[in-house]
C-alpha cells in the first residue's frame, strides 16, 4: 500500500502543483489546495485515480482565522486508501464551487453546509431549507452563535422543577431534626 | 383519458414511515412519477452541542445519533478519538467491542424484520423477531445496564468487563435464535405475497451504486461485495473469519436475503469471538477529562453498520472541546438522492418497503 | 339528558370505565423513545392486554404519544395533530427531554417543557424509559380517568389563549388553520 500511496502523491502534485501533500500513517492521503481547485481535483481522482465513493464532505469554522475549511473525504475501493482534500474558504465572502456534477449525492451535504455555516454553492439547485424551518437567527453551527443563550432566550425553562429539587432538604431536615441552613430556606416550601 | 398528476404527502405521521420524515409525492393513478424528501423533524443540533462539552462529556451524545443501532456510532465515535490521539486500546477491549457491535446489528435486523414484514402487511413476523430481540436487549441490560442506549464503547476501550458467566448466555441466546431464525424465514420468505411484492421492485442500477453512494446491504445486494469489516479491517476483525453475503437482483428480495444471511455471520462472529477472547485488561485509563486535550488535527473513521457504511469526523484544535464533530450516515445518502431515484415509477404502495429495504433511519440524516 | 347528580354520577363512572380499556395511540414516533413502541406492544410485554394499541390517524386515536424531544418544525405538527384528535384525547410525554429538556437543555432547536404547549396528562421519566415504565405510565392515565381526572383536553379548550401564545413564541411563522372549539 506505500508504494501506491506514493503513486498518488506523485501523479497528484505533479498535475496540481498547488496541492500540499500532507503526511500521515496508515491508509490516508491528504491534500490541501486552494479553493479554485477543487472541482478539478476531485473529477480527476475519480476519474483517473478510482477514488469513486465519496465518503464524506464537512465543514469547520475556524473563527480566529477567519476562514472556513471544507474537507472532502474519498475512498478508493480497490486501492483501500482514503483521500483527504482539504481546503480554505474566507469566512465574509463564503463561496464555494458546487460539485454535485461528480457525485449526486454532494447536493445534500452542501445544503446541510449551506444552511448550517451560510456557505454559499454556485449554482445548487435545491430548496433553501434542509434541516431547519422558517429559521431567523444566524447560521446555527458557526462558531459565534451561542446556542445555550439562544436556548434560554427562547425556550421556557423549567425553572421551578429544579428549586423543588431542593425539597429533598426539607425531608432529611424532618428525618433529623436538624436546623436548614439559611440559604436552603428561600427553596423550601 | 387524460391523467393529472396529484400531490401526495407521505408522513411525517404516517404508519408506514420508518420514523419522522416525510416524501412528497407526485403521483399519476398509482404510480409515482416524482418523489422528495423532506427531513429535519428530529434536528437535535448534536454537533453544535458536542462543541459545547468536552471530550469525554460528547461521547453521552453520540449513541443517540441512531436510534435503532447506536453501538457502531459510539464505536466510531472511540475509535475516531483514539486514532487522533494514537492511544492503545487493550486486545480484550476490541473483543469486547466486537461482541457488542455484533449484538447490536443482530438487534437491528430483528427490529428491520418486524418492520420490512410489517410494511407488507405481513405482521407476525414482527410480533415474534421484536419480542425475540429482548432476549438480546437483556444481554445488553446485563453488560450496560441500558437496554436501548449502552454508552458503554468509550475512547480508551469499553467501560467495564463482562459479568460472571456472560459468555454462556450469549450462546444460549445464540443457541435459540439460531432456531428461531429458521422460523422466521419460513414465515417470510415462502410467503407468496411477500415473493411477488418484492421481486423487481425498488431495483438499483448496478453500474451506478458505487457512484451513487450506496453502501452496505442495497450495495451487496446488487452483486458487488464491499463491506468495511473487510476492506478496511477495525477491531480485531481482520482475525474472525465470515463471509460477505451477495446477491443478485437489485431488489427487495436481494437485499432481504442479504440481511437473512448476515445475521447468521453475525452470530458465526460472535461465536468466535467468545471463543477466542483473551484475559487481561479492558480499558486503557485516560486522564481528568476536564483536563483531557486532544492534539491539534483531524480523524476520520469509518464503521459497518446495519445500513451501510457509517463515518465519523472528528476535528481539534489542542483544547478539551471538540472543535468538530460530524457523523455520515448511510441513511443521508439512502433515504434523499437514492430514495427519490428509486420511488420514481413505484406505486404508492410499495413506498414504505421500499424505505424499509434501504434502512432509512432519519435521526441518522439530521442529528 | 340527566339532569339529577346521581344518575349522572353513574353515567360518568360507566363511561370511565369504557375509556380507559380502549386507549388507542397515535403512530407518530416523534421521537427517538419511537424505538421502545414495538417492544411495549409486541410479544413480551404485550400493551394490548391494557386495550392499547395503535391507531393510523389522528381521527381515530385517544393517546398522543410524544416519544422525546420535540423539535419546533415537529411542535407545528404534533399541534396540528392533537387538534386533530377527537375527545376523549390524552397525552402522554414520553422521556425526560419532554419534562425539562433533559440532555437537549442548551439546544437551539427542541423545546424543553411540552406542558408548556400541549396539556400532558402523563409524564413518564427516563432515558429511555422502558417498556414496564411505558405499561405504568398507561396504567397512571386510566387511573386518572377512572377518576376523571384526566382533563387535559378541557384544560386546552379553556386556556387556549395561553397555550397559543406560547405556541407562537416558538413557531415564527404560523400557516396553521386556527380551529375553534
Amino acid at each position: 500500500m506505500e508504494e501506491r500511496k506514493k503513486e498518488i502523491i506523485q501523479t497528484i502534485t505533479d498535475h496540481f502543483k498547488d496541492a500540499v501533500s500532507n503526511p500521515y500513517d496508515g491508509n490516508r492521503v491528504d491534500f490541501t489546495i486552494p479553493k479554485q481547485q477543487i472541482p478539478a481535483i476531485l473529477f480527476y481522482l475519480k476519474d483517473e485515480m478510482g477514488f469513486n465513493h465519496l465518503s464524506h464532505i464537512s465543514c469547520i469554522d475556524w473563527l480566529e482565522d477567519k476562514q472556513f475549511e471544507l474537507v472532502y473525504i474519498l475512498w478508493s475501493y480497490t486501492d483501500r486508501v482514503k483521500v483527504f482534500v482539504h481546503t480554505r474558504v474566507d469566512r465574509e465572502q463564503p463561496v464555494m464551487d458546487n460539485i454535485d456534477m461528480i457525485w449526486r449525492q454532494a447536493n445534500t451535504y452542501e445544503r446541510e453546509i449551506r444552511e448550517m455555516y451560510g456557505i454559499r454553492f454556485a449554482g445548487l439547485e435545491a430548496p433553501e431549507e434542509f434541516l431547519l424551518e422558517d429559521w431567523q437567527g444566524p447560521p446555527p453551527m458557526r462558531r459565534d452563535f451561542d446556542t445555550y443563550a439562544y436556548a434560554m432566550k427562547t425556550f421556557w425553562d423549567r425553572q421551578e422543577a429544579r428549586s423543588n429539587a431542593q425539597d429533598v432538604r426539607e425531608t432529611i431536615r424532618r428525618r433529623t431534626g436538624e436546623e436548614l441552613p439559611d440559604f436552603a430556606k428561600k427553596y423550601s416550601r | 383519458m387524460r391523467e393529472k398528476a396529484t400531490t401526495l404527502y407521505l408522513g411525517p405521521q404516517h404508519p408506514g414511515i420508518t420514523g419522522n420524515m416525510m416524501i412528497r409525492l407526485k403521483v399519476k393513478g398509482d404510480t409515482i412519477v416524482q418523489a422528495t424528501t423532506e427531513v429535519g423533524y428530529l434536528h437535535r443540533a448534536f454537533e453544535k452541542l458536542a462543541e459545547r462539552r468536552n471530550w469525554l462529556q460528547s461521547f453521552t451524545l453520540m449513541c443517540r445519533f441512531c436510534v435503532p443501532e447506536p453501538d457502531p456510532v459510539e464505536e466510531s465515535y472511540a475509535r475516531a478519538v483514539e486514532t487522533l490521539e494514537g492511544r492503545e486500546v487493550p486486545e480484550r477491549a476490541k473483543y469486547i467491542r466486537v461482541l457488542v457491535l455484533e449484538l447490536a446489528r443482530i438487534a437491528s435486523y430483528m427490529l428491520w424484520y418486524g418492520g420490512q414484514a410489517g410494511s407488507l402487511g405481513l405482521y407476525t413476523i414482527g410480533q415474534w423477531s421484536v419480542g425475540d430481540r429482548n432476549y438480546i436487549l437483556d444481554l445488553f441490560e446485563e453488560l450496560t445496564g441500558g437496554r436501548v442506549y449502552h454508552m458503554y464503547i468509550w475512547p480508551g476501550g469499553v467501560r467495564r468487563d463482562l459479568p460472571m458467566g456472560f459468555e454462556e448466555k450469549v450462546l444460549k441466546t445464540m443457541d435459540y435464535l439460531e432456531k428461531r431464525l429458521d422460523d422466521y424465514e419460513d414465515l417470510m420468505f415462502d410467503n407468496a405475497i411477500f415473493r411477488k411484492r418484492t421481486i423487481g421492485v425498488g431495483i438499483i442500477d448496478p453500474e451506478k451504486a458505487i457512484e451513487w453512494g450506496v453502501v452496505g446491504p442495497p450495495l451487496r445486494g446488487c452483486g458487488i461485495q464491499h463491506d468495511v469489516r473487510i476492506d478496511e479491517p477495525y477491531e480485531v476483525y481482520d482475525q474472525l473469519d465470515f463471509e460477505v453475503p451477495t446477491e443478485e437482483g437489485c431488489d427487495i428480495w436481494a437485499r432481504a436475503n442479504v440481511r437473512r444471511r448476515e445475521i447468521r455471520q453475525s452470530i458465526r462472529i460472535i461465536r468466535q469471538v467468545i471463543d477466542k477472547m483473551p484475559k487481561g485488561e479492558f480499558y486503557n485509563k485516560i486522564p481528568n477529562p476536564h483536563k483531557w486535550r486532544l492534539p491539534k488535527g483531524d480523524a476520520y473513521v469509518r464503521t459497518e453498520a446495519v445500513r451501510g457504511e457509517v463515518g465519523m469526523y472528528i476535528a481539534s484544535d489542542g483544547s478539551e472541546h471538540p472543535r468538530r464533530v460530524h457523523f455520515r450516515g448511510a441513511a443521508y445518502v439512502h433515504a434523499v438522492t437514492l430514495l427519490e431515484d428509486l420511488l420514481v415509477g413505484e406505486n404508492v404502495a410499495d413506498v414504505s418497503a421500499i424505505m424499509n429495504s434501504l434502512g432509512t433511519c432519519p435521526p441518522e440524516i439530521e442529528r | 339528558m340527566i339532569n339529577d347528580k346521581v344518575s349522572q354520577k353513574i353515567v360518568d363512572i360507566i363511561q370511565n370505565f369504557a375509556r380507559k380499556h380502549s386507549l388507542w395511540v397515535l403512530a407518530y414516533g416523534t421521537g427517538c423513545g419511537a424505538i421502545e413502541i414495538p417492544p411495549t406492544m409486541t410479544s413480551r410485554y404485550d400493551a394490548e392486554r391494557l386495550g392499547v394499541r395503535g391507531a393510523a390517524t389522528p381521527r381515530q386515536a385517544d393517546v398522543l404519544l410524544i416519544t422525546g424531544y420535540l423539535t419546533t418544525k415537529t411542535l407545528k405538527r404534533v399541534i396540528r395533530v392533537y387538534e386533530q384528535m377527537q375527545d376523549p384525547k390524552y397525552v402522554i410525554g414520553f422521556g425526560s427531554c419532554t419534562i425539562n429538556g433533559g440532555m437537549y437543555y442548551d439546544s437551539y432547536n427542541t423545546i424543553k417543557a411540552l406542558d408548556r404547549y400541549l396539556p400532558v396528562d402523563v409524564y413518564i421519566n427516563g432515558c429511555m424509559p422502558r417498556p414496564e415504565a411505558v405499561l405504568e405510565g398507561f396504567a397512571k392515565l386510566q387511573e386518572l380517568i377512572q377518576a376523571g381526572k384526566a382533563d387535559g383536553a378541557r384544560k386546552y379548550k379553556e386556556n387556549l389563549d395561553w397555550y397559543r401564545a406560547n405556541q407562537k413564541e416558538v413557531i415564527p411563522v404560523w400557516r396553521m388553520p386556527e380551529y375553534n372549539w
